[in-house]
């Protein structure tokens, strides 16, 4: 128990250190002051439009708007903030050499990678939930309850961004400077996002007969199953618009979570295949 | 003067290899080093740039990993371990710290690494703090440190757990006089305190005053190593005598003793052993010369350095020449 | 450990670990196949149950549905009854399709549909309902991120953070500043891309539905009826109001469709267009029952137990009101409507008893059907002046006027009736039309002059409900 603890201490204090470090970065502030614009924007803009009352039903098209634009926001600078700084948190220690005396301490490369990762996951996390938290603010004076399915809507805009950070990082393992993996990390969530037409090419495959266009599907298939398809968290924008206690909701949920750990667990994993015998 | 503990940091055969450019170039940063440095001793590794000191350092501290050969540390070959990492304190060549932190935060995150906590560690942070001088600047940002500063918070954060082995890459760079001297008094103290030192530098006179042992290499070869009496000193003597004219002079030559030099009537011979001293003096003597002194000859570091430099260039240079 | 071994186990667990991802996903797409098959189902359900009987003949071949929906129900229904919570719904005088939707209507049985939707049974189905899907032969379906990512493969919308829904409140704006503008024919086809865009987009079928039937008609005039031209989609005859009223129930079937667990859509539909527009009380009762199944908020209720009431139903009205009542007891108007139903019901039985005694020809047991009718018109008048003083409503004048009114034209005196009648209605507006039609009724018996707008309203009756193309025989309307 003791040398689980003792094998804990190490990555969370570098955790918390590269969160500190996060926080003061200029291009993170940015990004979310940005954000925070947008959401505060929307409530603001979308004031004008006027509620419509049918009988005794009221409504608010505004409230619609802002749902829609926020999620709009915390879907685009949520990626951004994710992407740049998983791609940064190695490499820029890499070049700035802060590394040798981090890695010159009694933390094991797993320890130290595990650190980092979970650094970025805390900022990825406490940038979410300002965002996130303003959001929520925003709908609760419009609708004066307490929007409970936005909560379930962010829960799980983490876990498909998990998936972007842990291949980020993985990439950012081998890289030396963070351009390469923040252009990998652009490259991963588009493709990410685009795997469905996978599935696509396969159930169109063999319609001519050739062995080539079987080939093709095949492939297509086994790509399709085994590269993280960020389309299934398609339901963080539908469940704003679901009834609470929506039964396929209740058990996809937990299935998604699974899903992103999984692969969050496999970036790990590559990143420390990496980085393990990587010179410094 | 053979050391009979065993060494603290002992390589075997240690050689590393980089592969660099697209074609598969090597470069061979170390060939076949085997450096002992024993206990409670400061060990001065030196040698031009690129010699390979960076290195062999990096693999020390599995910054990088050996081509071949092996490490110990401790007595122990797994030098990744905890055991072994937390009996070294590193002071890195360029002042490489988080530059967001205060000087106090900054040692509390590396002292929590180390697995210090609490109260101690904050009882060791004022301890460190107070050694290398850097109190008043505690709270102050690094990033807001001078050059200076930034060497003493450096060897504060490589004291930090009280390790039983200090290696510092050019710990008085940047430093002046007064704190250069501060910086070796405190480096000696842990000397005797029973710490061993491995120190890479360039100020070879600074090395010279602190130093037990000294190792000196050249394009990944160690090409000397020992104690600094047992390089410096050599069995040479040097006779001074006086009233010598020109005619004493080529006299003594003629009867095959090596004069070393002239300077007005003062010469100077060079006797290699106890029989060739007792040579020089009786033909001193016999020629009407007075014996002013007899001492031993001793080199500086810094000839000893350019010396042994040198010597390994030539012989490079003839290699590459035999090779063409 | 040797770093080759190393390195193998780690090759092994990054394999292991991208291994159980892809079982993983495939778990999370099953579930993702399901959740479109068990959304159809609802949209499918809620279209068997409601909507496909009054749809006239309409049918598509393009379209699968119902034909797959009675595929589904064969399989369902021995399912269903096995369980504990559905064996009882179950009934064998109704078709498996209906009883399967009938289930599938009643939100409580939400998580026995979702289980039944993973069930292998209806794996076969389940994948056929999947190539329907892909094959774009499915009509009715609420999940249009899955079905588009499954029919048209490469799907930018859904790359680009949802846009689709953003797309659907932008084109909203639109709608918005046509409105504004008066450019009601540009709204229309704008409405229906928001819709197509977002199914679940539901302020866009209420808007929509309200624009249609409220803005778009407010400057028509009524068409009169031999003008209106039968059609044979609603089952009804249809002039220019009728058409855009029409428009908007289409409107926000679809968003029911789509959205069959949201009661605003249901409310608007029964409340805002059959009640309000159309004065269908059936049609109005039927779905604000359906809203009420659904969660919903309470006002609701009232409007469904006011629509009871206007159709007739008073024993369900006084129910549902003394309900109300019980459960929201600082409501002010529960009180005053259940004594207007308690009193309709107590007219209602002194009339249904005094019918009665008309076919009795035995003077003992008339009397007694007499005396029993009396009694229960005498309980009437009480709440009517319950109701008129102590809960200061008007109508309970109305109903006291009219009982007297119908007193009077029982003794024979009829202008005395048409002068208390003619009274109650100048006193209670909302009654107008009630005690209008009764004059007329009265005077015609009576043979006493009409007036020249109840000449009108006599002829209009004789013109009677024809209009252009009306088949003699009108088809039943469910």
């Amino acid at each position: 128990m003791k040398t689980l603890l003792d094998s804990i201490k190490g990555p969370w204090f570098i955790a918390v250190y590269t969160w500190r470090e996060g926080l003061r970065r200029k291009t993170l502030v940015g990004f979310l002051i940005l954000s925070l614009l947008v959401i505060f924007g929307a409530t603001f803009m979308t004031s004008f439009i006027n509620q419509a009352t049918v009988g005794d039903v009221t409504t608010d098209m505004s409230l619609r708007l802002i749902k829609d634009i926020c999620v709009t926001a915390i879907s685009i600078f949520g990626v951004l903030i994710t992407i740049f700084i998983s791609a940064s948190v190695i490499p820029t220690e890499i070049e700035n050499h802060v590394i040798y005396t981090v890695l010159s301490k009694p933390v094991r490369r797993y320890q130290y990678l595990l650190g980092k990762f979970l650094g970025a996951q805390l900022i990825i996390i406490m940038n979410l939930c300002l965002m996130g938290g303003l959001f929520f603010i925003a709908l609760y004076i419009k609708q004066r309850i307490l929007p409970t399915l936005l909560l379930w809507s962010v829960f799980l805009t983490y876990f498909e961004f998990l998936i972007v950070s842990a291949l980020t990082f993985a990439i950012a393992c081998a890289s030396s400077s963070s351009v390469l993996p923040t252009i990998a990390g652009l490259f991963i969530y588009i493709t990410g996002s685009l795997t469905e037409y996978l599935k696509d090419v396969y159930n169109r495959s063999g319609q001519t007969g050739e062995w080539f266009d079987s080939l093709v599907g095949y492939i297509a298939y086994i790509l399709w199953n085994v590269l993280p398809n960020l389309q299934r968290f398609s339901l963080k924008t539908k469940i704003l618009e679901l009834q609470p206690n929506d039964p396929p909701t209740d058990v996809l949920i937990p299935q998604l979570v699974l899903y992103g750990l999984i692969y969050a667990a496999s970036g790990y994993i590559l990143a420390y295949w990496i980085f393990r015998k990587r010179e410094v | 003067m053979t050391n009979t503990y065993e060494p603290v940091i002992q390589t075997k055969n240690l050689s590393k290899i980089y592969d660099t450019g697209f074609r598969g170039e090597q470069v061979h940063a170390l060939k076949n080093l085997n450096l002992d440095v024993f206990p409670s001793e400061i060990f001065g590794y030196l040698g031009p740039n690129g010699s390979g000191k960076t290195t062999t350092i990096k693999l020390l501290l599995e910054l990088i990993f050996p081509t071949s050969g092996q490490i110990k540390i401790m007595d122990r070959t797994d030098i990744s371990s905890p055991y072994v990492k937390k009996s070294i304190g590193y002071l890195p060549e360029g002042s490489y710290y988080p530059d967001f932190l205060k000087g106090e935060e900054m040692l509390k995150f590396y002292g929590q690494l180390y697995g210090l906590t609490g109260k101690e560690l904050y009882k060791r942070i004022d301890e460190v703090l107070e050694l290398v001088g850097m109190t008043y600047a505690r709270k102050r940002m690094v990033k807001g440190y001078s050059k200076g500063m930034r060497q003493r918070i450096g060897l504060a954060q490589a004291l930090i757990s009280d390790p039983q082995i200090l290696i510092l890459d050019e710990p008085t760079t940047g430093l002046d006089p007064i704190a250069r001297k501060e910086i070796r008094d405190i480096l000696s103290r842990l000397r005797d305190e029973g710490k061993t030192l491995l120190i890479s530098s360039h100020e070879l006179l600074e090395v010279e005053m602190i130093s037990n042992r000294v190792g000196i290499i050249y394009e990944g070869n160690l090409l000397v190593s020992g104690t600094l009496d047992e390089l410096l000193t050599s069995k040479d003597r040097i006779i001074e005598f006086s009233n010598a004219a020109n005619g004493e002079v080529q006299e003594i030559k003629d009867k095959g003793v090596e004069i070393v030099d002239q300077i007005k009537d003062k010469v100077y011979l060079k006797a290699r052993d106890d029989q060739e001293l007792f040579v020089a003096i009786e033909i001193g003597k016999s020629v009407g010369l007075q014996i002013v002194s007899i001492t031993p000859k001793r080199e500086t570091l810094e000839e000893l350095f350019i010396r042994v430099i040198s010597l390994a260039k030539i012989g490079r240079s003839k290699k590459d020449e035999d090779a063409a | 450990m040797t770093n080759k071994k190393i390195n193998f186990i780690l090759l092994i667990l990054f394999i292991a670990s991208v291994l159980l991802g892809s079982y993983q996903g495939n778990r999370v797409e099953f579930l993702r196949e399901c959740e479109a098959f068990y959304r159809w189902l609802l949209a499918v359900g809620t279209q068997e149950r409601l909507f496909q009987s009054s749809e006239g003949s309409e049918k598509s071949d393009k379209y699968v549905d119902m034909n797959l929906f009675q595929k589904v129900s064969e399989v369902a229904i021995p399912i269903l009854k096995e369980n504990e919570n559905t064996k009882d719904l179950i009934d064998d005088t109704l078709s498996t399709p209906e009883n399967f939707a009938n289930i599938i209507g009643n939100i409580s049985n939400d998580p026995i549909i979702w289980q039944l939707s993973t069930r292998k049974e209806l794996a076969e189905l389940r994948k056929e309902f999947l190539k329907s899907l892909r094959e774009k032969k499915i009509q009715y379906n609420r999940d249009i991120t899955y079905a588009e990512a499954q029919a048209s493969g490469v799907n930018i919308f859904n790359l680009f953070f949802g846009f689709r829904k953003i797309a659907a409140s932008l084109i909203w704006l639109e709608v918005d500043r046509y409105w504004h503008q008066g450019l009601l024919h540009r709204m229309v086809p704008l409405m229906r891309t928001c819709v197509a865009l977002d199914p679940n987009f539901v302020e866009a079928y209420l808007i929509g539905a309200w624009h249609l039937a409220y803005n778009a008609t407010a400057k028509l005039p009524d068409t009169p009826q031999h003008l209106k031209k039968w059609s044979p989609k609603y089952n009804a005859c249809v002039g220019e109001k009728e058409a855009f009223y029409y428009l908007a129930i289409d409107f926000l079937k679809n968003g029911i469709r789509n959205n069959p667990r949201n009661y605003k859509l249901y409310f608007d539909l029964g409340f805002a267009i059959y009640k309000n527009k159309m004065n269908d009380y059936p049609n109005a009762v039927r779905y604000l029952t359906e809203a009420v199944r659904v969660p919903h908020e309470r006002w609701v209720r009232r409007q469904l137990y006011i629509c009871l009431e206007m159709n007739g139903q008073y024993e369900e009205a006084l129910k549902g009101w003394e309900d109300y009542k019980t459960r929201f007891p600082d409501n002010p108007v529960a009180t005053r409507f259940v004594l207007r139903n308690q009193g309709k019901i107590y007219e209602m039985k002194a009339q249904e008893l005094l019918k009665e005694a008309e076919k009795i020809n035995d003077e003992q047991s008339k009397n007694e059907k007499i005396n029993q009718a009396n009694d229960y018109k005498m309980q009437a008048k009480e709440i009517w002046k319950k109701l008129s003083t102590e809960e200061g409503d008007p109508y309970g004048d109305y109903r006291l006027s009219l009982m007297e009114a119908m007193d009077l034209y029982n003794e024979g005196r009829y202008l005395e009736s048409v002068a208390v009648l003619d009274k109650a209605r100048w006193e209670s507006p909302s009654n107008f039309d009630e005690a209008s039609d009764l004059i007329i009724k009265i005077k015609q018996e009576a043979n006493l002059p009409l007036t020249v707008s109840e000449k009108k309203a006599v002829l209009r009756k004789i013109e009677g409900d024809r209009c252009q193309g009306m088949p003699e025989k009108v088809p039943a309307s469910s």
